[in-house]
């Protein structure tokens, strides 16, 4: 699995690692069980400070992506059950995205018909 | 000791000449002078031509400074024979970063004359995969640790050597363990540095991966190595002083050796990188602009963390972040520390010593090395034709005179105020052994013939 840090970006390094390690076990890139490298290793190899990876980490933690032992590192979670899927959160900020996309003039059977593109990339 | 200055000197220039010229070559990827540039771009006649005007200016360069140092020859810059060579190297130094600084202004006006324009966001591409395996294909690290190990042997001898500690002072012997340790620590900087995740495949990633680490290790493992050997032979030649040139030949050998190693790895990783990538490096579209926040020639980025960064061009080092806290003191401090050195240079070459006496003692007034010697501590006075082998262990030792602490051959440990050109000299032998000794002369056999006959007559004692 390649992860892809755009280091001008907008979007701060560790939402960067965190999105692309989501995509990553949505597509089956990365799997139950799988270790992921150590946060000094990670952050080593990207440039970047340690913190940056751990708070990456943490917020994968606290979503139930991934667990955390201290002899084998960081995990995929194997038992990814982690509950409720469309939480409020989910729906809130859903919600969010469709209603800009109608602010920019989009009609509903362009968005479901993008919509539904997107949800074959991600479940292919 | 003029000669032997000169030529190091000439080393030197050589030395830094290599590097400059190996600026040019493109082992950095899409690099020239430190400014990004395309293949294609870097083949165009402009570009050239500016890589040529630079080639020229290099050697000029080394020939002028060659040239240069023949002015030590000359009386009126011999007698301050060291601190005009510090001159000359620093100078050297600094018109070779200007010279650089330079060219990469013509290289990044080139561009923007011509719109080469590349991408400025930076993509760096990690493979988790390959993250995994690190550390597992490089030369064992048990080897710079047994180097590491070894640099204390001189260390262990001067401990089982009283005399050797006279001639050597045993913290002196922690020099080489304290650079062997610094290797160590580039080692495992090697290990664990960035290695390239171009291609989509894991596979070749990690081919690519165990390859670079093993260049890498290898690299730092014989630059360990080279110091090692180095040491050993440099503590040989102090303890047994079989001459200055069993120091100069392995110091040249050392850096030389410094040279082909580092040109060696940055020529293996640029081919193995080629094997791997030839075809995702053919692709420029992940070409970036390198170029980060530089004012007044330094690497200046209050947001950036680091201390010490790369500079823009790799092989030449690394360079202070002036942005950072830290990174001002140090800047300030190596300052002040030229300063200090180029102050201390003058001062030794420009002062002379002068002998007092002022009734019951003798004053030899010298920069730093200050000396007063009771008349009840002279046991006698005796004249020298030619000084026996002898070997500085704290003082100054110059092309045109020499002062301080000295060891000399069938006299121990001395204190020791002589001129190149004085003749001979004046030995007077004082109680104790710390120093057992004191030998002076003056500026020419006249002058050293006055000074015993002032001295046996003020000792009132002759031999």
């Amino acid at each position: 699995m390649i992860l892809k840090i755009d280091m001008t970006s907008d979007i701060p390094i560790y939402q960067q690692i965190r999105n692309q390690i989501v995509f990553a076990v949505a597509k089956g890139d990365l799997k139950p069980g799988d270790d992921l490298p150590s946060v000094r290793q990670l952050a080593q190899d990207i440039g970047v400070n340690p913190m940056t990876v751990n708070k990456a980490y943490a917020l994968l933690k606290e979503e139930g992506i991934i667990i955390i032992d201290r002899r084998h590192g960081a995990q995929i979670n194997a038992s990814n059950n982690s509950g409720l899927v469309f939480t409020k959160d989910f729906d809130q900020r859903l919600e969010l995205l469709l209603a800009e996309a109608r602010m920019k003039g989009a009609s509903k059977q362009e968005v479901t018909t993008h919509l539904l593109s997107l949800i074959d990339s991600v479940f292919q | 000791m003029l000669m032997t200055l000169i030529i190091i000197s000439w080393v030197i220039f050589g030395i830094m000449a290599a590097f400059m010229l190996s600026y040019t070559k493109d082992l950095q990827h899409h690099q020239v002078l430190g400014v990004t540039l395309s293949d294609s771009h870097r083949e165009t006649t402009e570009v050239q031509d500016i890589i040529k005007g630079y080639k020229r200016v290099c050697f000029l360069l080394f020939l002028l400074f060659i040239a240069l140092s023949f002015l030590l020859f000359l009386p009126f810059a011999r007698s301050y024979a060291e601190f005009f060579l510090l001159i000359l190297v620093l100078v050297y130094f600094i018109l070779h970063g200007w010279i650089v600084h330079i060219f990469q202004q013509k290289l990044q006006e080139l561009k923007q004359e011509k719109g080469w324009i590349y991408r400025q966001n930076r993509i760096v591409r990690v493979d988790i995969n390959v993250l995994k395996e690190k550390g597992k294909a490089g030369v064992s690290a048990a080897w710079v640790w047994l180097f590491f190990i070894l640099s204390f042997l001189p260390t262990v001898y001067l401990l089982f050597s009283p005399a050797a500690r006279e001639l050597y002072p045993i913290g002196f012997s922690f020099i080489g363990p304290f650079c062997q340790l610094n290797i160590v620590f580039l080692y495992y900087r090697m290990l664990n540095s960035h290695t390239p995740a171009l291609s989509d495949n894991t596979e070749i990633n990690k081919a690519c991966a165990r390859t670079l680490e093993r260049i890498r290790t290898t690299a730092t493992t014989l630059i360990a190595l080279s110091m090692l050997i180095f040491w050993l032979l440099f503590n040989l030649a102090l303890c047994y002083r079989e001459g200055f040139i069993l120091i100069i030949l392995p110091l040249i050998a050392l850096l030389a050796a410094l040279f082909f190693i580092a040109f060696w790895q940055q020529k293996r990783i640029r081919a193995a990188e080629n094997y791997f990538f030839g075809s995702e490096l053919q692709d420029e579209s992940h070409l970036y602009e390198k170029e980060a926040c530089y004012k007044w020639g330094f690497y200046y980025d209050p947001n950036d963390p680091r201390l010490m960064v790369p500079k823009r061009i790799a092989s030449m080092g690394w360079t202070i972040n002036i942005g950072h806290p830290a990174g001002k003191f140090l800047g300030l401090g190596i300052i002040v520390l030229v300063l200090a050195i180029l102050i201390f240079v003058l001062y030794g070459g420009a002062k002379d010593y002068v002998i007092k006496d002022s009734g019951s003692q003798i004053t030899i007034d010298a920069p730093m090395y200050d000396l007063s010697i009771e008349k009840s501590k002279i046991v006698s006075v005796s004249t020298l034709d030619d000084l026996p082998r002898s070997m500085r262990t704290n003082g100054y030792g110059g092309v045109n005179k020499s002062f301080g602490h000295f060891h000399v051959d069938g006299y121990g440990k001395c204190m020791l105020y002589m001129y190149a050109k004085g003749g001979g000299y004046v030995v007077l032998k004082l109680e104790g052994d710390n120093p057992g000794y004191v030998i002076v002369n003056g500026k020419t056999p006249q002058e050293t013939e006055a000074l015993y006959r002032s001295i046996t007559e003020w000792v009132k004692i002759k031999e």
